[in-house]
C-alpha cells in the first residue's frame, strides 16, 4: 500500500524535472560508460580473435615445435589430416647491410615460410605484389622500422648469416602476426630453402618451427588435439587451433580489460562522491515537504520509499545514458582504434560488458544514496515551523550500515568474479577505502586546522586569508565534497604515476648499472673457444661470460603431468633454457641439498632455482620429466640454488649434469660487459668473424620492454583520466551548489566594503586550499600504492618520484582554482540590494 | 546648521522584470543633516528599501543624483562604493545578513579588517560585548537565535564608527520585546557614536522615535511630508 501511495508521490515530485541532478546523471552515466566502454572494447577484439583466429593462427591448427624441424612420420600424420600443411621457421638473427665497408646490423626476428604460406590471409607489401614474387630469388621483405634502421631501399642486398638476400618490399600487413609472442626484433620473411648455406639452422640453434593446417571444414578441432596428443605424444609439440589462435594476446587483452575496469571502478567511486553529494542537497531542500507530508499523516517508510523511488528512476536513467555512451562510442571511434591495433576487433554492441557496466552503477548508486536516503527518517513534523536541514550529524541505524556493507560486498565481490583477478581485486577495493577514510580524515583535518589558522593572531587583518581559510574550516559539505571527489582522482593517478615511474626506474635506471652490454646466442661449439679468445685480448671487454644451453619443456612432475602439480606456474609456459655444468656456477648459492660430483655419470640429476620451486611445490628428491628435442630426460632434483633474473646475466631455471645432456646438439650463449664506448666496434668485430651468430644489444631489449611497458601505462592512464574527469564533474557540481552562498557571501561583504578583488582572491585562494588539501593526501595514497606494488608485486625497492607527485598536486590547485573561479563571475558581478533583498 | 550628510536630487530607479520596466522609486529628493535620526515609513512596496540601498551605494539609481558626505555615489564604481561604505557607512538589515561560515566575533571583526584596523579583533570583542554577547563570540550565525543574530549584526555595523547607519526593518523579523531591545540598542549605539542614522520601519512607535519622518507612497515621497523632507 504505502509503495503505491509513495510511487505517486514521487512521480508527484518528479515533475518538477531533473533540476539539481545533472551532477547525478553525469557521475553516474559517466563512471557506467566507461566501464561499459573497456568491456566492449574489450569484447570486440576477443570477438575478433576468434572470428580470425584460423587467419591470425596462420591455419586453422598449427604444431610448434622448439628447436628442430617435425620428423617425417609426424609430417605424414600433419598431412593426412590436412587439406594443406605451410611450414614456418622462426629465429632471431642479424641484418647486415655492407655498404663497401660501411657496415650497418640490425637484429630481426626472421620468419622462414615455404610456398603455402600463408594458408589464410594476404601478406600485404609496398611496392604492392604477391609474396612469392617478392620471396623469389633470394627476395626477401621487412617491417618499415627495420629497413629505415639499415638505412635500406628496396632493390638492395643485405646478409643474413652466409647467405645474400634482396629487399623486394616492405611489409605493411602480416597477417599471421598476432601469433607470435613477444619478438625482440622487427620482423623479416624469407623463404626456408633460400636460408640454406647461411649456417643458422645448424643443430643446436635457437629456432622454432610451426607446422600450419588448413584442414577440411568440419574438421573437430577438440578431436584432432586429442588424437595429436596421444599420437604424437612425448615429442615436445605445442598444439594451437584456431578457437584462440592468439592465446598470449587473449589473455593479455582480458588481464588489461579486467585492470582497466577496475580503474573505472574508482572512477565509479568518485562519481559516487558527486551522486552522494547531489542527493544530500536535493533532499535538504525537501526538508520541508518531508516534514508537511508527515503531518499530513504519513509514515517513515512511505517518505523513504518516495525518495527510493525517485533516486532509483534517476538512477535508470543514468545508467541508461551510460550505458549508450559505453556502448556507442567504441562503435564510433572503431576504425580509429582498428587502425592502432595490431588485432582484428569486431566492433558491436555486446550485452555482457553492459550487463556488467549496468550492475556496477545500480550497487554503486546505492551504496551512495543508502545513507542520505535513511536520514529522511530522521526528519520529525515539528521541522515545518523549523528552519531544520537535514545534515544532521550521527550515524542511521543499524540496519543502514549493514546494507552499506552487504552492498559494499555485492559491488566488490562482483568486481572480483567479472575480472577473474580476485587477488588484485580485494587490494584494489581495501586501498581504495584506505583512501577514502584517509581522505575524509584528511578533510575534517583540513577544515579544523583552517578553522584554528583563521583564528590565529597572525592572521588578524590579513582579510583575504582569514575569510578563505574561515570558509574551508566552517559549517557546510563543501570541503569534505571536494576534497573526497578529487583527492580520489588524483590518488588514482597519483598511484599509477608512481608505480609507472618505478617499474622504468627499475629497468632503465637500475638495470643498465648491473647488465652486460651484449646477449650473444647462437654460438657453434667449435666457435667458442675462439669466441671467447678474442674477446678476452679486447682490452674493453671487462668479463665474458658463457654457458652451454638447450631448450626443453617441462612435462611431467614425479610422473605425473606438471600441471597437476605445479598448476599454470610460468616456467611450464613453454620451453626454457636449460644448462649443464660439472660444478656449481661461479658465485652460485645453493640454499638446499648438494650439487653432483664433478665426474658423476649416473642417471640426470637437476638443480632448480630455488624462488620458483619453492613456488611450484617442488622438493628435494622429487623427479621431473624434460622434453628436449623430442627426447624425454627424467632428472632428479638434488638441489636448489639462488638465480637472480634482474640483471639481465646468465641465468637458468635448470642446470643438469654434463652426462645428462650429452650427445645432444646445442650451442652456447654468453654476456659480454664492455665498455659502452667500445659497443659498436666489439659488434662489428663479432658479427666479421662468426656471421651466424646473433648479439642481442641489451640496451635496445630493455628500450623494446619499456615501450611496451609505456603503452600499458598509457591505456591505464587514459582510464585514470575518466576517473580524474568525473572528479572533475564532481567538483564543478559542488562549486556550482556553492554558488549561491558564495554569492550571498559576496553581497554581505561588497555591503561590509570589500572590493571585487578581494572578493575574487578570497573565492581563489578557498579553492586553491581544497585543490592542495586534496593533492597532498593524493601523493600520499598513491606513494602507498606505489610502494605496496613495488615492494609485494615487483620486489624492487621503492623510490618516491616526485615529478608526477607535483605535477598532481599542482594539478590538484589549478583544477580546483578553475572550477572556483569559472563560478566566481555571477557572485562578484551581482549587485548586493538584489541579492540581500532576495533572501528578506 | 549641521551639514547636509545625504543629498538625493531627483532620484530615480527603475528595474526590468519579467513583466517589463518598473518604476520603483520616481524622482526623491530630500537631505539628511548631519546627526540626525530620519525614519522612512509607508506600505510596503512603496519603496523604502529601495530607497535606504540607493543610500547605501548597494543600489545603482537610473537617473538623478546621490550625494554622500560631498562624494557623488552615482559617478563612482562598485569597488570604489565598497570602499566608501567602508570609511563611513554601516547597514543593518532585516535578516541579519552574517556571514554563515563565521563566527559572531569573525563576523564583526570583518569590517575592519577591510578598513585596514590592526585591532580589528580586539575592537569587535569590545563592540560584541557591548550588545551583551561577549560569550557567544565564538558561535555560528546557525547557532544562534533571531535576536542575538541581530545584536552581532548591529555590532558589525557600528564597529568602524561609521558616519551614516542604514537599517532596513531591524525588527522586522523579531517579536516585540526583542524588536524592542534591538532598537534600544540601535539608537543608543547611534547616541554613543554620534552617527547619522536613517531606520526603514512599519512600526509607528519606532518612527516615532526619530527626529524626521519621511513617508513614501508608490515611489515618492507623500505630499504631505514633502514639504518636511525637502527641509
Amino acid at each position: 500500500m504505502s509503495l503505491r501511495l509513495a510511487s505517486r508521490f514521487a512521480a508527484r515530485e518528479l515533475r518538477g524535472g531533473l533540476r539539481g541532478f545533472r551532477v547525478f546523471l553525469a557521475c553516474l552515466a559517466l563512471g557506467v560508460a566507461a566501464i561499459a566502454a573497456v568491456g566492449t572494447v574489450r569484447e570486440s577484439i576477443e570477438a575478433g580473435l576468434s572470428r580470425e583466429g584460423a587467419v591470425i593462427l596462420g591455419g586453422d591448427a598449427a604444431i610448434g615445435l622448439t628447436y628442430r624441424f617435425a620428423e617425417p612420420e609426424e609430417r605424414a600424420w600433419m598431412e593426412a589430416r590436412s587439406e594443406a600443411v605451410s611450414e614456418i621457421v622462426d629465429f632471431r638473427s642479424m641484418a647486415v647491410v655492407d655498404r663497401g665497408g660501411d657496415v650497418e646490423r640490425g637484429l630481426t626476428q626472421v620468419k622462414a615460410v615455404d610456398s603455402a604460406y600463408p594458408l589464410y590471409g594476404e601478406v600485404l607489401l609496398d611496392p604492392a605484389m604477391p609474396l612469392s614474387e617478392a620471396l623469389a630469388d633470394q627476395g626477401a621483405v621487412m617491417d618499415r622500422v627495420l629497413v629505415d634502421r639499415l638505412g635500406l631501399s628496396v632493390g638492395e642486398g643485405f646478409r643474413l648469416g652466409d647467405a645474400t638476400f634482396r629487399l623486394s618490399a616492405v611489409i605493411t600487413r602480416e597477417p599471421d602476426s598476432g601469433a607470435g609472442g613477444f619478438g625482440l626484433g622487427p620482423r623479416t620473411l624469407v623463404r626456408t630453402d633460400a636460408l640454406e648455406g647461411s649456417g643458422l639452422l645448424a643443430p643446436g640453434t635457437l629456432f622454432e618451427t610451426s607446422y600450419r593446417m588448413r584442414l577440411a571444414p568440419g574438421t573437430e578441432l577438440a578431436g584432432m588435439a586429442a588424437a595429436a596428443e596421444a599420437e604424437l605424444e612425448g615429442a615436445g609439440l605445442r598444439w594451437q587451433d584456431r578457437r584462440n589462435g592468439a592465446p598470449g594476446v587473449s589473455e593479455f587483452v582480458d588481464r588489461l580489460g579486467a585492470f582497466l575496469v577496475l580503474v573505472g571502478l574508482a572512477g565509479l567511486a568518485v562519481g559516487g562522491v558527486g551522486v552522494s553529494a547531489a542527493v544530500r542537497a536535493y533532499l535538504d531542500g525537501k526538508t520541508g515537504v518531508i516534514a508537511t507530508l508527515k503531518t499530513l499523516g504519513a509514515d517513515r517508510a512511505t517518505v523513504f520509499q518516495t525518495y527510493l523511488l525517485q533516486i532509483a528512476v534517476l538512477t535508470a536513467l543514468g545508467i541508461v545514458i551510460g550505458l549508450a555512451l559505453g556502448a556507442l562510442v567504441p562503435l564510433a571511434f572503431a576504425p580509429v582504434i582498428e587502425a592502432r591495433l595490431p588485432l582484428p576487433a569486431a566492433f558491436a554492441i555486446y550485452p555482457g560488458p553492459l550487463a556488467e557496466a549496468a550492475l556496477y552503477g545500480a550497487l554503486t548508486a546505492l551504496l551512495f544514496t543508502i545513507w542520505p536516503l535513511a536520514r529522511t527518517e530522521d526528519v520529525r513534523a515539528a521541522a515545518i515551523f523549523r528552519d531544520a536541514a537535514l545534515n544532521a550529524a550521527g550515524w542511521p541505524r543499524p540496519v543502514w550500515i549493514l546494507l552499506t556493507l552487504a552492498l559494499l560486498g555485492a559491488v566488490v565481490g562482483a568486481a572480483a568474479v567479472f575480472s577473474g583477478l580476485a587477488t588484485l581485486t580485494l587490494w584494489s577495493a581495501l586501498g581504495m577505502l584506505g583512501a577514502f577514510v584517509a581522505l575524509i580524515v584528511a578533510a575534517d583535518l583540513a577544515r579544523r586546522a583552517a578553522r584554528r589558522l583563521a583564528r590565529a593572531r597572525a592572521l588578524r587583518g590579513r582579510t583575504t586569508a582569514r575569510l578563505a581559510l574561515g570558509s574551508v574550516g566552517g559549517p557546510g559539505i563543501e570541503t569534505t565534497s571536494v576534497v573526497l571527489s578529487l583527492g580520489l582522482g588524483l590518488s588514482v593517478l597519483a598511484a599509477i604515476g608512481q608505480i609507472d615511474a618505478n617499474l622504468r626506474g627499475a629497468i632503465e635506471r637500475d638495470l643498465p648499472d648491473v647488465a652486460p652490454s651484449y646477449f650473444v646466442v647462437d654460438i657453434q661449439n667449435d666457435q667458442l673457444e675462439g669466441f671467447r679468445t678474442r674477446l678476452d685480448a679486447n682490452p674493453a671487454v671487462e668479463t665474458v661470460e658463457s654457458a652451454p644451453m638447450l631448450r626443453g619443456i617441462i612435462t611431467e612432475i614425479n610422473g605425473r603431468p606438471a600441471a597437476e602439480t605445479a598448476g599454470d606456474h610460468w616456467v611450464l609456459q613453454g620451453d626454457r633454457g636449460i644448462t649443464y655444468s660439472a660444478a656449481p656456477p661461479e658465485g652460485a648459492v645453493v640454499t638446499a641439498g648438494e650439487w653432483w660430483a664433478e665426474d658423476y655419470a649416473g642417471p640426470p640429476l637437476v638443480s632448480f632455482a630455488a624462488e620458483e620451486a619453492e613456488e611450484m611445490g617442488l622438493e628435494i628428491g622429487d623427479s621431473i620429466t624434460i622434453n628436449v628435442l623430442g627426447r624425454d630426460i627424467e632428472a632428479q632434483v638434488t638441489s636448489f640454488r639462488e638465480v637472480d633474473f634482474s640483471t639481465a646475466g646468465i641465468g637458468f631455471i635448470l642446470s643438469m649434469n654434463p652426462a645428462a645432456l650429452a650427445g645432444a646438439p646445442h650451442t652456447h650463449i654468453a654476456t659480454i660487459y664492455a665498455d659502452a664506448a667500445a659497443e659498436g666496434a666489439i659488434l662489428r668485430d663479432l658479427a666479421d668473424a662468426y656471421p651466424n651468430i646473433t648479439a642481442i644489444r641489451v640496451k635496445d631489449a630493455i628500450e623494446r620492454v619499456t615501450g611496451v611497458l609505456g603503452g600499458i601505462a598509457a591505456a591505464v592512464t587514459y582510464g585514470a583520466l575518466a576517473t580524474l574527469i568525473t572528479g572533475g564533474i564532481v567538483l564543478i557540481g559542488a562549486a556550482a551548489a556553492g554558488e549561491r552562498a558564495r554569492t550571498y557571501e559576496a553581497a554581505v561583504l561588497k555591503t561590509l566594503g570589500a572590493t571585487r578583488g578581494s572578493i575574487l582572491a578570497n573565492f581563489a585562494l578557498r579553492s586553491a586550499l581544497l585543490g592542495l588539501a586534496a593533492g597532498l593526501v593524493a601523493i600520499f595514497a598513491g606513494g602507498a600504492a606505489g610502494w605496496a606494488v613495488t615492494t609485494f608485486v615487483m620486489s624492487t625497492d621503492y623510490v618516491f618520484e616526485p615529478v608526477s607527485a607535483i605535477a598532481i598536486v599542482t594539478g590538484g590547485v589549478m583544477l580546483t582554482l578553475l572550477a572556483g573561479l569559472a563560478f566566481a563571475w555571477r557572485p562578484l558581478s551581482a549587485r548586493p540590494a538584489q541579492v540581500l533583498r532576495a533572501r528578506e | 546648521m549641521a551639514d547636509t550628510v545625504l543629498s538625493l536630487q531627483d532620484a530615480r530607479l527603475s528595474l526590468d522584470g519579467n513583466a517589463g520596466r518598473v518604476d520603483i522609486l520616481k524622482g526623491i529628493s530630500l537631505e539628511i543633516l548631519q546627526g540626525e535620526t530620519v525614519g522612512l515609513v509607508g506600505p510596503s512596496g512603496s519603496g523604502k528599501s529601495s530607497l535606504l540601498m540607493l543610500m547605501g551605494g548597494l543600489e545603482r539609481a537610473t537617473g538623478g543624483q546621490i550625494t554622500a558626505l560631498g562624494r557623488d555615489l552615482t559617478a563612482l564604481g562598485e569597488d570604489a562604493l565598497a570602499r566608501f561604505r567602508r570609511e563611513h557607512m554601516g547597514v543593518v538589515f532585516q535578516s541579519f545578513h552574517l556571514i554563515p561560515t563565521m563566527t559572531a566575533l569573525e563576523n564583526v571583526a570583518t569590517p575592519l579588517e577591510l578598513a585596514g584596523a590592526e585591532d580589528a579583533f580586539d575592537r569587535a570583542a569590545a563592540e560584541l560585548a557591548e550588545v551583551g554577547l561577549a560569550d557567544r563570540s565564538d558561535h555560528y550565525p546557525s547557532q544562534m537565535s533571531g535576536g542575538e543574530q541581530q545584536r552581532v549584526a548591529l555590532a558589525r555595523a557600528a564597529a568602524p564608527r561609521p558616519d551614516i547607519l542604514l537599517a532596513d526593518e531591524p525588527t522586522g523579523n523579531l517579536d516585540g520585546a526583542t524588536g524592542e531591545a534591538i532598537m534600544n540598542l540601535l539608537f543608543g549605539l547611534r547616541d554613543r557614536h554620534g552617527a547619522t542614522l536613517v531606520l526603514v520601519t512599519h512600526a509607528r512607535e519606532l518612527a516615532e522615535r526619530c527626529d524626521r519622518t519621511i513617508r513614501l507612497a508608490d515611489g515618492q515621497i507623500a505630499p504631505d511630508l514633502a514639504a518636511r523632507a525637502a527641509e
